[in-house]
Parts: structure tokens; C-alpha cells; sequence
């Protein structure tokens, strides 16, 4: 059944919740609505399950208005599982799924055969059928919102809203339901709107997302097309990696704490650091934070570090994917070398393609420049056959070596002073 | 649980009832055998006169005006306040409601002490006015209950549990206002506020019954509804409950119940809050079982709690609310003790 939701507002008392939401779910479709706290979807979603009235706009269901419908006829074409339903009183499985034949039965009737058909292949569905004789109050989070679940399904709905079904649940059992969930909509032709908090679980299970932002519809429609770096940064206020799910493909989130573009001060110390393979992601992280002016390269497109360097907004050389570095871009890199402070050399693996790299390295060396190498296990990393590890040795007589990140980041300190937050200035400003 | 458990339940809790109703009618100051009692009774109900043949008039008489209505008043009541209680824990989802938490039995109790300060003050025979005046007690405070507790068209259970303690304690002090003016006729409202079934006979037991009759009868009929709303109020409604309306049907009918109990027999404690936690304890949550199975279990108890109050000091009568306070507090202390997990409904 189709759900066409449009213009819808609602308020409490003064504050407004939702201003204006339009969109619509199609029959058999998995909607995902996402936002952060307060954003409205709760709302949403007890707007459409018609717990709230909305004080303007309309929900169609199917071809009729939501506030036409009975109660009895509103719990036959609409079930909801809610957030966290507290079951205290024993009623056992088998009693509360038989619960969702209620809008079906009469207040002078008892259930019928068909109704214990039907409450069976639910529980059998949503794999409770070992269950139906314990009490609800034994089960553990997953199962009894595996029943609940069961107990929607028993109402035959043709529609099913769930408010963040798997917020009190392990992994495991958040990739159980949404599983259960999913095929229902692909297989079973159930419209499913649910609200989620996990943007990669969303993602990856809906079929479309209604992104809210202070009661409004920040984005909506595929997850691609909802899930950016841009609609992310602004609705949560945080910095993410978007990146393709590494087998489906769908958009996933990596967080990327506490980023804050500091090294773009020009008072910071400039340091430039010779990485690549994934040697030199930690290094960017920790340095970017403690706010030097961090430069990289020269890196391939699609390394891991250059992956990095991209999404800390530092500044990279970057040569084409799986090519050697060529001398255009072996210039650019010692330009940068010639404006840093100093050069660190991380761990990084020795090819002939990035020889250059430690060529560059040795430049600054014999310029004087302070060189640090890291060399922290210390394995042999030359796959070149001898010229690698020759050269390594050279800018080692000329550099420091350093065993241990946090002598690094120690050294660095007493090298190039950071400016500390404005906190000592205050006394000088009298 | 089975149908044939179901029966066998009831069949068990009717006998032990019959049971109690014939040997409560057959204790007393004038010991009178089982099997006279037993005659007289089945004699009276069925025209068999040849029954009652050898059995002294004044025996009969003391069965059949005396002692047999007001046990069978006795096991009304104790239904009566059973019923109420369920209704109202199922209807709040709150172990603590019963009909006196509310306010309901308080505004009854105040509407009987109205009446009997009315009839000392204008000195009119106000006698007959007094269950009137129940009634319409306990409809207004519920009515102050409820409206209190309103929010937005809505009554959430906090708000209602909060409305019902101020509006007892206000009419507590109502109450003790009306004793300290009436004076000499003190001793009658107290006894009244204690509970008891003393001087209680046919007319009482024919007022009382037709209201216990339609709201087990509105109760029974919204059983599914009442398991259905332990889910939740949300839940219910999405499950095609019409939370409100239902709310109001069964509030009403569960007050209609506690004024018609209140009275005829005062304030009668514990048995509304008891009965149905000790009930649920073996048949589980379900309403439809929950309901009848409390009715027979408050009957047969307040028969024997009244049996207790008229002998226990023989000759003198003790208020049999006293009797249902004194086994209902510790019995509830033992069950949430006990059962710590039931009772957090």
C-alpha cells in the first residue's frame, strides 16, 4: 500500500516539530527516515501511525486519508512495533502475538482456528515458534523484539512502521531483524517506513532515506543521494568518510572525530610527511589534531593514504592510480619538502615506484632539514632488492631515527612549539 | 490455559464458594448444624416445606432474615471490590490502583457521611438516602479525578494516580470534619468507614446486586481490550483499541461497582487491592480468566473475613474492614516480597 505524506506540520504547544514534510513511500518499498535527536522523526512516524494529529498538511493511505479509517480497520492495514516495548506482565509469546488478531475479532467472539493459523506462521516467520510458550518477561532484548515483531505481522498489515527497531540491540540481532524486515518489503510487497539511527544500517537496508533536519526534509530519496559528506556535515554537524560498502556498494560512513582545520593557520609549523600503504593515515590523524601544517605526498590516488590525507583536507601530491611517481610531481613534492620545517618518513614499504619518495627525503637531508624516520617494526620493507634499503640507510645517517610514535610527536614538540589555545594570553590583554 | 482447566477452575472456586456460603451462614453466636443450615436453605429456595418439618421456627428465621443475607451480601461485596480492582490495575497498569487509590470509594464514603450528618442536623429520616448519596459521591469524585488528571484530552495514568491521592486526602479530612461535627453520632460514621456488613439484609443485597451484575458484565466484555491496553496505551491503539473511550467505559463501570459496594457496607480495604494480585499469581494476566476467577476468590474471602469479625470477640462485632486490613497488609507485604517481578506490573 502506498503512503503519500504531504505538507505535514506539527507542533508542540509553541515549538515546532515538523514544518512542512512532503514524500512519498510506494508499495513494497523499505523507507529509512534518518536525522539526529529532536530532528522530528519519532514524530513522523506517530504522526503517520496516528498517535499525534498533525496540525496541518495530510497522509494518504493507499487512496484514503489516514484520519477516515476505523480503529479497527486502521490496525488491519497498519502495524507498528514500537521503540521499546516494556513487557512486565507474564503474558506468554503465543498470548501476545495472538494479541494482533484483535482488530479482527469481535468483543463477543473467541479466536477462531484461522486466527491460531495465522498467529502461527508469524511466529514461524520471525523465528519464534520455540518460543510460544515462554513468558515475554524471560526473553532477551532480540527476541522479544522478534515477537513484537510477530505480533505486528499476526495484524496482516499491509503497512509496517517501526520506530528504530534494533536502538537496544547487538549487532547480531540488528542485522537479524532488519534482515526479517527487508524481505518482508522485497518479498512479501509489505511498505515498511522505519526509523533509524544507524546511517550505515539504513543505508544499507533501505530502499530510500527521508533525511530530517529540525523538523524538515533535509534530503530524501537513495541512499547515495542521501548519505554525503555535505548533507552528513551539516544536518549532524560532524565530519565523515562517505565510502561505497566495499561488496554492495551502498554508501557507509566513517567517522572522523574531533577534525578541526587548524593546520591551515599559517603560524602552525609546516611539516611535510613522506608516506603511502597505509603507514601514514595514523600519523596525518595525530598530527593534523595536535594542529601542525601538515603537507603529504607524493601518493597514488586510491591509496589508503592519500584516502586519508583527502579526508583530513591536508594537502597531497597525488600521482595516478598504480603508476610510479613521475618526475613532474617528484618536483612538486620537493617544493613542499624546501617550504617544511622538517620531513617525517613513516614506515613505508620500498617499491621502485616510490624511490623517489626517499630520494626527496634524502634531498632534504643534505639541505640540513631535520629528517625523522619512523621505525617502529623495524622489518625488512625493501621489496627492490638492495637499492631501497641503500638508499634508506643514507638518509638514516643523515636523519633520526625515532622508535616509537610518541617520541616523535615529543621531539616534534620541543622542535616546533604549537601555539596553545588563548587561554595564558588573557592576563597579557590588561 | 486449556478450556478444560479453565472449567475445572471455576467448577473448584463455585464449590468452595457454596462451601463457604453454608458454613458461614451456619457459625455464629447460636451454632446452628451445616446440615440444618443446608436444609433451610434449599427448603426456602425450592418451596419444599417437608425440608423444614423438625427445625424450629426461630432457627429459620435466623438463617433466612438474619445470617444467610448478609453472607450472600458479604460474598457480593467481596466480588464486588475484587472486580473493582481488577478493573482498575488492568485499566492504569498500576499495581497500586484500586478503588480507594482513586478517590472512588472516598467520594462514596463521603456522600454516606453527608447523609447520615443530613439526617442528624434536619432530623428527616435520611436512611434510605444514604446509598443515593454514595452514588453520587463517588461520581464526583471520580469526575475531579478524572478532570485533574486530564492533559490535553488525555488521562495518563501518573496524573490520574496523583489526582486520586489528593482528592482521598481532602475528602478524608471531609470526612473527619463531618465526625467531629455530628457528635454524638460519631460512632456510626466511623463504623460505616471501617467497613461492615452489621444489620445488612435482603434489600441491601438487592440494591447492591444489579450493579455488580452489568459491571462484570461491561467488564468481561472489554477483557480483551483490558490485556491488550497492558501493552501500552500506544500499542493498544495501534492495535485498533479506541484508548479513550474504552478508558471512560471502564472507569465508569468499575466506579459504579465500588459506589454500589461502598454503599451498603462502608469502606471495605485491601480485598480490591489483594484479590487480584493473588488471582494473577496462579492464572497469569489474561483478563478473561483474571475477571471471574477474582469475583469467586473476593467472594468466598470477605465471607470468611465477616465470619472472623462477629466471632473472633463474640458478643461484640468488630468492623470487618479491620479484619481485611489486618490480612490484606501482610499478605501484600509477603507477594511483593515474594513475586517482586509480577507485582512490577
Amino acid at each position: 500500500m502506498k503512503i503519500e505524506i504531504s505538507d505535514l506540520t506539527f507542533t508542540y504547544g509553541e515549538h515546532a516539530v515538523l514544518r512542512g514534510a512532503t514524500f512519498s513511500v510506494p508499495t513494497g518499498s523499505f523507507l529509512g527516515i534518518i536525522g539526529p535527536n529532536g530532528s522530528g522523526k519519532t514524530t513522523m512516524l506517530k504522526l503517520m501511525s496516528r498517535l499525534l494529529k498533525p496540525k496541518g498538511g495530510c497522509i494518504l493511505l493507499g487512496e484514503r486519508a489516514l484520519e477516515e479509517f476505523g480503529h479497527k480497520e486502521l490496525a488491519r492495514t497498519m502495524a507498528v512495533v514500537a521503540q521499546d516495548t516494556t513487557a512486565a506482565y507474564q503474558f506468554t509469546v503465543e498470548d501476545i502475538v495472538l494479541m494482533g488478531r484483535a482488530p479482527y475479532i469481535g468483543r463477543f467472539q473467541s479466536e477462531t482456528t484461522e486466527d491460531y493459523r495465522i498467529v502461527h506462521h508469524a511466529l514461524e516467520i520471525t523465528g519464534c515458534t520455540h518460543l510460544r510458550h515462554r513468558a515475554v518477561t524471560e526473553l532477551s532484548g532480540g527476541e522479544r523484539q522478534r515477537v513484537m515483531i510477530a505480533r505486528a505481522l499476526a495484524q496482516e498489515p499491509q503497512v509496517l512502521l517501526l520506530d528504530e527497531p534494533t536502538s537496544h540491540l547487538d549487532i547480531g540481532y540488528q542485522q537479524e531483524i532488519l534482515d526479517l524486515v527487508k524481505k518482508l518489503s522485497t518479498v512479501d510487497g509489505l511498505t515498511v517506513v522505519a526509523v533509524l539511527h544507524d546511517l550505515n544500517l539504513a543505508a544499507y537496508y533501505c530502499h530510500e532515506l527521508v533525511l530530517l533536519h529540525q523538523g524538515k526534509i533535509k534530503a530524501c530519496g537513495l541512499p547515495q543521494e542521501v548519505i554525503t559528506v555535505e548533507n552528513i556535515e551539516e544536518v549532524y554537524g560532524t565530519r565523515v568518510l562517505v565510502t561505497p560498502h566495499p561488496v554492495f556498494g551502498t554508501p557507509q560512513i566513517s567517522l572522523l572525530p574531533g577534525m578541526l582545520n587548524r593546520h591551515k593557520e599559517q603560524k602552525a609549523p609546516h611539516l611535510h610527511l613522506i608516506a603511502g600503504g597505509g603507514s601514514g593515515g595514523e600519523l596525518m590523524r595525530d598530527l593534523n589534531e595536535a594542529g601542525y601544517y601538515l603537507t603529504t605526498g607524493v601518493l597514488n590516488v586510491g591509496d589508503s593514504d592519500w584516502e586519508a590525507a583527502r579526508a583530513l583536507d591536508i594537502p597531497v601530491i597525488a600521482e595516478v592510480p598504480f603508476s610510479g611517481i613521475t618526475e613532474e610531481r617528484h618536483r612538486e613534492n620537493l617544493a613542499l619538502v624546501t617550504e617544511a620545517s622538517a620531513v617525517i618518513v613513516a614506515e613505508i614499504p620500498l617499491g621502485h615506484g616510490n624511490l623517489l619518495n626517499l630520494q626527496a627525503a634524502l634531498a632534504a637531508a643534505e639541505a640540513g632539514k631535520p629528517v625523522y624516520l619512523l621505525e617502529e617494526k623495524q622489518q625488512n620493507r625493501d621489496f627492490t632488492g638492495g637499492a631501497g634499503a641503500q638508499l634508506l640507510a643514507a638518509v638514516k645517517e643523515k636523519g633520526i631515527v625515532v622508535r616509537e610514535k610518541t617520541r616523535l610527536y615529543q621531539l616534534l614538540k620541543d622542535e616546533y612549539p604549537l601555539e596553545t589555545f588563548g587561554v595564558e594570553k588573557k592576563g597579557a590583554a590588561h | 490455559m486449556s478450556r478444560k482447566r479453565k472449567l475445572l477452575l471455576y467448577t473448584l472456586l463455585l464449590v468452595v464458594l457454596i462451601i463457604s456460603v453454608v458454613a458461614a451462614t451456619a457459625i455464629g453466636a447460636v451454632a446452628i448444624p451445616p446440615s440444618e443450615t443446608l436444609r433451610v436453605i434449599v427448603s426456602r429456595l425450592t418451596n419444599w416445606e417437608q425440608l423444614t418439618q423438625n427445625i424450629p421456627e426461630t432457627t429459620v428465621a435466623i438463617i433466612w432474615n438474619l445470617r444467610l443475607p448478609r453472607v450472600i451480601l458479604g460474598a457480593l461485596i467481596g466480588s464486588s471490590l475484587a472486580l473493582a480492582g481488577v478493573g482498575f490495575q488492568g485499566l492504569l497498569r498500576n499495581p497500586l490502583a484500586d478503588p480507594f487509590t482513586i478517590g472512588v470509594s472516598s467520594g462514596a464514603a463521603t456522600g454516606a457521611a453527608l447523609a447520615m450528618f443530613l439526617r442528624q442536623l434536619t432530623g428527616l429520616n435520611f436512611t434510605h438516602m444514604i446509598p443515593v448519596f454514595a452514588f453520587i459521591g463517588a461520581f464526583i469524585a471520580l469526575f475531579f479525578v478524572f478532570n485533574l488528571a486530564k492533559i490535553g484530552g488525555q488521562v495518563p495514568v501518573v496524573t490520574l494516580l496523583l489526582a486520586g491521592v489528593v482528592v482521598s486526602s481532602f475528602l478524608s479530612a471531609v470526612i473527619s470534619l463531618l465526625m467531629v461535627l455530628a457528635g454524638e453520632d460519631m460512632q456510626g460514621i466511623f463504623f460505616w468507614l471501617s467497613g461492615g456488613l452489621v444489620m445488612r439484609s435482603w434489600p441491601q443485597l438487592w440494591f447492591v446486586a444489579p450493579y455488580l451484575v452489568i459491571g462484570f458484565l461491561i467488564l468481561i466484555s472489554y477483557a480483551r481490550d483490558l490485556n491488550v491496553l497492558l501493552l501500552g496505551e500506544e500499542t493498544a491503539m495501534n492495535l485498533g483499541v479506541n484508548v479513550e473511550q474504552t478508558k471512560k467505559i471502564l472507569l465508569v463501570a468499575a466506579s459504579l461497582i465500588t459506589a454500589a459496594a461502598v454503599s451498603v457496607s462502608g469502606m471495605i480495604g485491601f480485598v480490591g487491592l489483594i484479590i487480584p494480585h493473588a488471582v494473577r499469581l496462579v492464572t497469569g494476566p489474561d483478563h478473561r480468566i483474571l475477571l471471574p476467577t477474582s469475583a469467586l476468590v473476593g467472594a468466598s474471602f470477605l465471607v470468611w473475613a465477616d465470619v472472623v469479625a462477629r466471632t473472633v470477640l463474640s458478643p461484640q462485632e468488630i468492623p470487618v474492614g479491620i479484619i481485611t486490613a489486618f490480612v490484606g497488609a501482610p499478605f501484600f507485604i509477603y507477594l511483593l516480597r515474594k513475586k517482586k517481578k509480577e507485582i512490577r506490573l
